[in-house]
């Protein structure tokens, strides 16, 4: 165990300690959790920059080893994910006024279970941390507010998919212990059909946890449609997705080369999930929901660049290979971070309104609240992929290595590129109608002009940090990128170097390559050229002061009625009424109308009051409540057929099976 | 579509070449040219004939005339000048007098270069001062060629054409218009409902002009006037050469 | 007050069918005017009215007091998660005068439009009591400029019957010819203003263009562009001599030889058409009960035009053929409006060869009673017009009346619901409703 190790293994413990001290006081919890994290941070840095970092170690269950370490690839997750813990434990602190500790212990305990798992080296221990991260997070789920039955519920779903994706997890790790012949984590060299179902048990369990297409019902309902803390929202939604993508790619670092298909399958998972990701957000009209399926889609958009990472090395394209990995980790780690601020930010407005309904929650930024705005503002940019922040750099280089596609030799390969690549740029424009929406609605606009509700500068300070960090992300890719080069030598398991350069007197080491040649893009130069042509403004400004007349402020022009009469604004909803009419197919999109004569014509009865709702819905839940009706049909078949509860029947069943034992034994033995 | 093409062409060009050459006949109909007294007597039975009081023994003012043509059988003839924009509205009570050179209220906006955006508002008119304007976009006298534009937004503007009698309803909508325009802007009253009331001075609920309201740069009689005269206003805004210049 | 045509009935008596659409109601609650559809006769309640609607009533009220805005068609109060109204003007893009509708959404759909009216008020017809009937139809004849001809011919027909006078054959050649120019030119106008909505801008500019050309046509034979005291004694006299009418006659030859191709080419195009057709429809039995006027009402079927009805006027002895269109919708609307420019240009003809008189002023009729009350209709381009004036010694006493614009704004309102934000031009500018009639 060396100095690293020490601090990782003392962040693990932390946040369990946490946990504990959260009972008798929960800021107390929170101050400690955020410690952790920072011990986590620091000894993740250590791990991929100064290589790797082994901290506790001990002999588990059929004398495997277990133990505490982080390698450049959970060194990378763990990074990721200790960012968005200080953030939000700092946010915790005073976002928490509740008496009761349950939130902060289940935070803590979350916070902890996925350290463990990210730090583990044996499967075994894997496994242990995530149902702990499960049990964890639904406890932080029922922590909401609102209807119990509504919060009750949408806890179930969360759980229901949550043992659902740990039972795959578990079929995937029994594989691979069957291949390897032991719980620590070490490559499965097996042929035949067990690399397959390893890949598709684990694909299964981790795109579960990911909330990807057609999983992605787990990741929206549960804080959609119940009021989870925001804090736990940030959680769930940032980290919880992080640690599904690191067991994926964990599992698949175990697996050797894939054959074509697997690359084709999460392509194409990523590129669907990516597409309904933004379109569902870009019709949300819940300050919590709607970042909640751009997380969908952001996972989306790891699981493509995974997907032709995947392709390009089964095809032998290895720069391609690198590049792609590199846009996966950078896309996890843009994603993680930004995500982070805009659940803070909801949670900031529901602060001082109240509301999570995107329609009335309207509020103003007044002077001190101005870092939580730019923060948010940094944060919702980047996810739509503006320059030049980490959002952009990362949606750059996924479609770069979409673009790319050309190189693959067979014919179907390159036409999944091609649409995978208009589903993947689709999917960008969508979500920038979604986040204008989120910004403009819920934290800039102020129709009313009035003095609203003062929001905590507590809870805007830590979101303004979380914003310099994505800018700071964003300008400073290429260093990011050569940072987390042991993390892609990690996953790959062989030396990859950053795919940086320069050119066109860029100074070397400034821009980002996407191939040789490709592509070229240079994340400091843009900050540097907006500079350069805001001083040539500036310049014109200053030189001709003398002859300008000065500024003169005038109410904005409503076709000459009087602005700002409360109700005749545009609300949230009717911003996405034109998508929502538009895409009434993949949508569902239906009007109901209640309360009224003859509607549907031109008539013009007295005037009778109506009520009418447009409505969309999820297409993919009308699978699950399908599925869900057909167990419940298939268990009251059961229990009313086979488990009927009369004893004579049961011990006809145990006399069933001893005779099956017997005459299995003695015919293996024969 | 060759059939739009080549109606187009048979159909041939139409555009007015006005400024560089006069004002045809059928551009200035009859009621379009304001009526003067003969050899400057006012006859006195042009005085009881006028509806709108425009004729006075000393002078006639035709911002407020309204073109009904009564007094053209009592000695006056339709002879002004058909370019009759004014800078002052006392301008008016003295038709035939020079476009006041080097005055500063008549002075152009040069800042706008060569071209100018116009936004129209209606403050309580008959429609057919509004639709002499929108012929100014049609292509017989197709104002684009001479830089002039007719935008949607006062905030694209920089003159506002204001027609009709101010109703109280409309004041403040106006102001908003006015306060909307970025500057350098100008307001030009057209017809003679905004100069003077025209044929509703005096009714009920209704501003007697814009004074007070917006201040206005130019005022151009005519009940309406025609799109030839609205464009030489907007000529003289802009600082281009009017026709007979 | 009785006239060929129309049927008088004591408030008793009468019992309202489906049939009878609603023509005009006397603000003072003295008479109400029916058209009955089934007959063809006017039918003129005498007594308070019986059941005409309340909200007929208000939206058909043209005094407005001073500064009051009032919608044109009932509100029908919508409640929904995220709807919200928003005002469309008083100065909006895309409409030239000035007048406000409220728009009920959720976005994109609109669920209620709601026209206010007002803005324009200026008490035209309130303001000329005490004025001779020269100078008020003077002011008639400003009260909405793309219509006066009509507006004059009504009012003109109103003092004459209440004066009893007998009026020159002539002159009232002369007003028909003036109202089918007029009416020519309006429909051209709706036609460019349609088309540059839908972005047909070659044709828009065209129709335009055919437009100007009528206008300058008016302003040649009539001295004003917009007939401003054609048709009234004292004004410029037109040019209606041998000379004159062959000169008419030829420009308007011209004129319909190029809208025949114009409209060709505007049928042929797909994406025109496709704009227009379904759009806010109108349904039969709404523009009859709420008192649809005009060529909105033509195309849903109803064979109405008081040109058939009204005598005095030639139409009567010329061949006047009516639309048939019973779609409703906008494409409706403009088919019979073209229709019946065709059939204008073909009244016009007849008029020209068959003029009566040498083409002299138009000289007032002596009355021959002190005082009397009289109504008068009209076919203005947009619809019938009625004038209600009571005249004593050859002044005005009292007018109130019901023009064309007021009659449809309900049914503008009605065919909206459910219309997306970008049919909005396209309706409006079908029906071809004029706000500074509306207002007064």
């Amino acid at each position: 165990m060396d100095a690293g190790g020490v601090v990782l293994s003392a962040a693990v413990a932390g946040f369990f300690a946490a946990a504990v001290l959260a009972v008798v006081r929960p800021k107390l919890g929170y101050a400690v959790s955020l410690a952790a994290s920072l011990l986590l941070f620091a000894a993740a840095v250590e791990a991929l920059a100064g290589g790797a970092v082994h901290g506790l170690a001990w002999s588990g269950p059929l004398s495997d080893p277990e133990g505490l370490a982080l390698d450049g690839l959970s060194g990378f997750f763990a990074l990721a994910a200790s960012v968005v813990w200080i953030a939000t434990s700092g946010y915790s602190i005073a976002y928490d006024d509740r008496r009761s500790p349950l939130l902060a212990i289940c935070f803590s305990l979350t916070l902890g279970s996925i350290a463990l798992l990210v730090a583990s080296t044996s499967l075994l221990l894997f496994l242990l941390a995530w149902e702990t991260m499960t049990v964890a997070s639904y406890g932080m789920i029922l922590q909401a507010r609102g209807r119990p039955d509504r919060v009750f519920s949408a806890g179930f779903v969360f759980l229901t998919f949550g043992e659902a994706s740990t039972l795959f997890v578990l079929v995937a790790f029994a594989g691979l212990r069957v291949g390897t012949g032991t719980f620590a984590e070490s490559p499965l060299t097996a042929g035949g059909v067990l690399p397959t179902l390893v890949f598709v048990a684990a694909l299964l369990g981790f795109a579960l946890k990911m909330g990807v297409a057609p999983f992605h019902m787990s990741e929206w309902l549960p804080i959609a449609h119940s009021s989870a803390p925001s804090n736990a929202s940030a959680v769930l939604s940032s980290t919880l997705t992080l640690a599904g993508a690191y067991g994926l790619f964990r599992v698949l670092s175990l697996l050797g080369s894939p054959p074509l298909w697997w690359g084709a399958v999460t392509l194409a998972i990523g590129a669907i999930s990516a597409l309904l990701g933004a379109l569902f957000a870009a019709v949300s009209e819940h300050t919590k929901g709607l970042p909640a399926y751009s997380t969908i889609e952001n996972n989306g958009l790891i699981l493509v660049a995974l997907g032709v990472a995947m392709l390009a090395r089964a095809e032998g394209l290895t720069d391609l290979y690198v590049f792609a990995l590199f846009a996966a980790f950078f896309q996890a780690l843009a994603h993680a971070v930004a995500k982070t601020a805009l659940f803070l930010a909801a949670g900031w407005t529901e602060h001082a309104t109240g509301s999570f309904d995107l329609t009335s929650v309207q509020g103003g930024v007044k002077r001190d609240e101005r870092a939580g705005f730019a923060g948010t503002l940094a944060a919702a940019l980047s996810l739509a992929a503006a320059p030049p922040l980490a959002g952009f750099v990362s949606e750059w280089m996924i479609l770069e290595s979409l673009f790319q596609s050309y190189q693959f030799v067979p014919a179907w390969v390159q036409f999944l590129g091609l649409v995978a690549g208009a589903a993947v740029a689709l999917a960008a424009g969508l979500i920038v109608i979604a986040m204008v929406k989120f910004v403009g609605f819920a934290v800039l606009w102020d129709p009313r002009g009035a003095v609203s509700a003062r929001r905590s500068r507590g809870l805007s300070v830590p979101i303004g940090a979380v914003g310099a960090v994505v800018l700071g992300l964003g300008v400073g890719a290429p260093w990011v990128l050569r940072f987390l080069a042991p993390a892609v030598s990690a996953f790959a398991g062989r030396p990859a170097s950053a795919p940086v350069g320069g050119l066109l007197s860029v100074p070397n080491g400034w821009s980002i390559l996407s191939g040789a040649p490709f592509g070229i893009l240079s994340p400091p130069m843009v900050p540097i050229a907006l500079a350069a042509g805001a001083m040539v403004a500036v310049g014109y400004h200053l030189l001709g002061r003398r002859h300008r007349r000065g500024v003169r402020r005038s109410p904005p022009w409503m076709a000459g009625s009087a602005p700002g009469q409360p109700g005749e604004v545009f609300t949230s909803f009717g911003y996405s009424t034109g998508l929502r009419l538009m895409m009434s197919s993949v949508l569902g999109t239906r009007e109901i109308r209640s309360g009224a004569g003859p509607v549907r014509q031109a008539e013009l009865a007295t005037p009778v009051p109506y009520s009418v709702e447009l409505e969309v819905l999820d297409v993919f839940k009308l699978f699950y409540d399908d599925l869900v009706r057909a167990a419940e049909a298939i268990s009251s078949v059961l229990k009313g057929g086979v488990m009927t509860g009369r004893l004579g029947r049961y011990l006809a069943y145990i006399l069933l099976v001893v005779l099956l034992v017997v005459v299995y034994v003695a015919a293996a033995f024969a | 579509m060759p059939s739009w093409i080549g109606q187009s062409f048979r159909r041939g060009i139409v555009t007015t070449h006005y400024p560089r050459v006069p004002a045809t006949e059928d551009e200035t109909p009859l009621t379009a040219r304001a009526p003067l007294p003969p050899a400057g007597t006012v006859p006195p039975a042009a005085i009881d004939a006028c509806p709108v009081g425009a004729i006075s023994d000393r002078a006639v003012d035709q911002g407020r005339c309204i073109r009904c043509a009564r007094c053209l059988a009592h000695g006056f003839r339709a002879a002004g000048p058909v370019e009759a924009a004014v800078a002052r509205r006392e301008e008016l009570e003295h038709p035939g007098a020079p476009h006041g050179a080097g005055d500063e209220a008549a002075a152009p906006l040069r800042e706008l270069g060569r071209s100018l955006h116009v936004f129209l508002v209606d403050v309580g008119s008959c429609n057919a001062c509004n639709l002499e304007v929108l012929a100014l976009a049609s292509p017989y006298y197709d104002s684009q060629r001479l830089g002039v534009f007719l935008t949607n937004s006062p905030r694209h503007a920089d003159v506002l054409l204001v027609v009709g009698v101010p109703t109280e309803a409309m004041v403040e909508p106006l102001r908003r218009a006015y306060d909307a325009l970025p500057e350098p802007k100008a307001v030009i009253a057209v017809g003679a409902c905004p100069i003077s009331g025209g044929a509703f001075r005096g009714n009920p609920g209704l501003r007697p002009t814009l004074e007070g309201i917006v201040p206005v740069d130019r005022f151009v009689p005519g009940c309406p006037p025609t799109p030839i005269q609205i464009l030489d206003a907007l000529l003289d805004v802009l600082g281009r050469a009017r026709a007979g210049e | 007050m009785t006239r060929a045509g129309w049927r008088l009935v004591a408030r008793d008596d009468f019992t309202r069918t489906p049939e009878l659409s609603p023509a005009y109601v006397d603000p003072a609650g003295e008479l109400v005017l029916y058209n009955d559809l089934a007959t063809g006769e006017a039918v003129l309640v005498h007594g308070s009215p019986p059941d005409v609607d309340d909200e007929l009533r208000a939206a058909w009220s043209s005094t407005a007091r001073v500064g009051e805005l009032r919608p044109l068609a009932p509100r029908r109060p919508v409640e929904g998660y995220g709807t919200f109204t928003f005002p469309y003007g008083p100065i909006s893009m895309g409409v030239p005068e000035s007048g406000r509708f409220d728009v009920l959404t959720y976005g994109e759909r609109i669920l209620e439009l709601t026209p206010i009216g007002g803005y324009k008020a200026r008490h035209v017809l309130e303001s000329v009591t005490g004025a001779t009937v020269r100078d008020a139809a003077l002011r008639i004849e400003r009260l909405a400029g793309n219509f006066s001809a009509s507006h004059v011919s009504a009012f003109l027909a109103a003092a004459e019957s209440a004066q009893g006078a007998e009026v020159a054959v002539e002159a009232l050649w002369v007003r028909a010819l003036a109202q089918e120019l007029q009416r020519v030119y309006n429909h051209v106008h709706v036609l460019a203003r349609i088309a540059e909505a839908a972005s047909q801008n070659v044709g828009a500019a065209q129709a335009q263009a055919l437009a100007e050309q009528l206008l300058r046509v008016q302003g040649h034979v009539f001295g004003h562009r917009w007939l401003f005291g054609a048709l009234v004694a004292g004004g410029p006299a037109p040019r209606l001599d041998r000379g004159g009418r062959s000169w008419l006659a030829e420009a308007l030859a011209a004129a319909s030889r190029t809208f025949d191709e114009l409209w060709g080419l505007f049928l042929d195009s797909r994406t025109f058409v496709d704009r227009i057709q379904g759009t806010c429809p109108v349904p039969r039995d709404t523009a009859v009960r709420w008192g649809g006027v005009g060529p909105t009402l033509r195309a849903c079927g109803v064979a109405w035009d008081d040109r058939l009805r009204v005598p005095g006027l030639p139409y009567t002895d010329l061949f006047l053929a009516l639309p048939d269109e019973k779609g409703g919708d906008a494409l409706a609307r403009l088919l019979v409006r073209e229709q019946e420019v065709r059939a204008s240009l073909l009244l016009l003809e007849q008029m020209l060869e068959r003029w009566p008189g040498s083409g002299a002023g138009v000289e007032p009729a002596p009355p021959s009673v002190a005082a009397g009350r009289g109504l008068g209709r009209v076919e203005g381009p947009s619809g019938d017009l009625v004038y209600d004036v009571t005249v004593r010694d050859g002044t005005v006493v009292a007018l109130s009346g019901r023009t064309s614009s007021q009659a449809n704004w309900p049914l503008f309102a009605a065919g909206m619901r459910d219309a997306v934000f970008t049919d909005f031009h396209f309706a409006l500018e079908s029906f071809g409703l004029v706000f500074a009639e509306t207002d007064g």
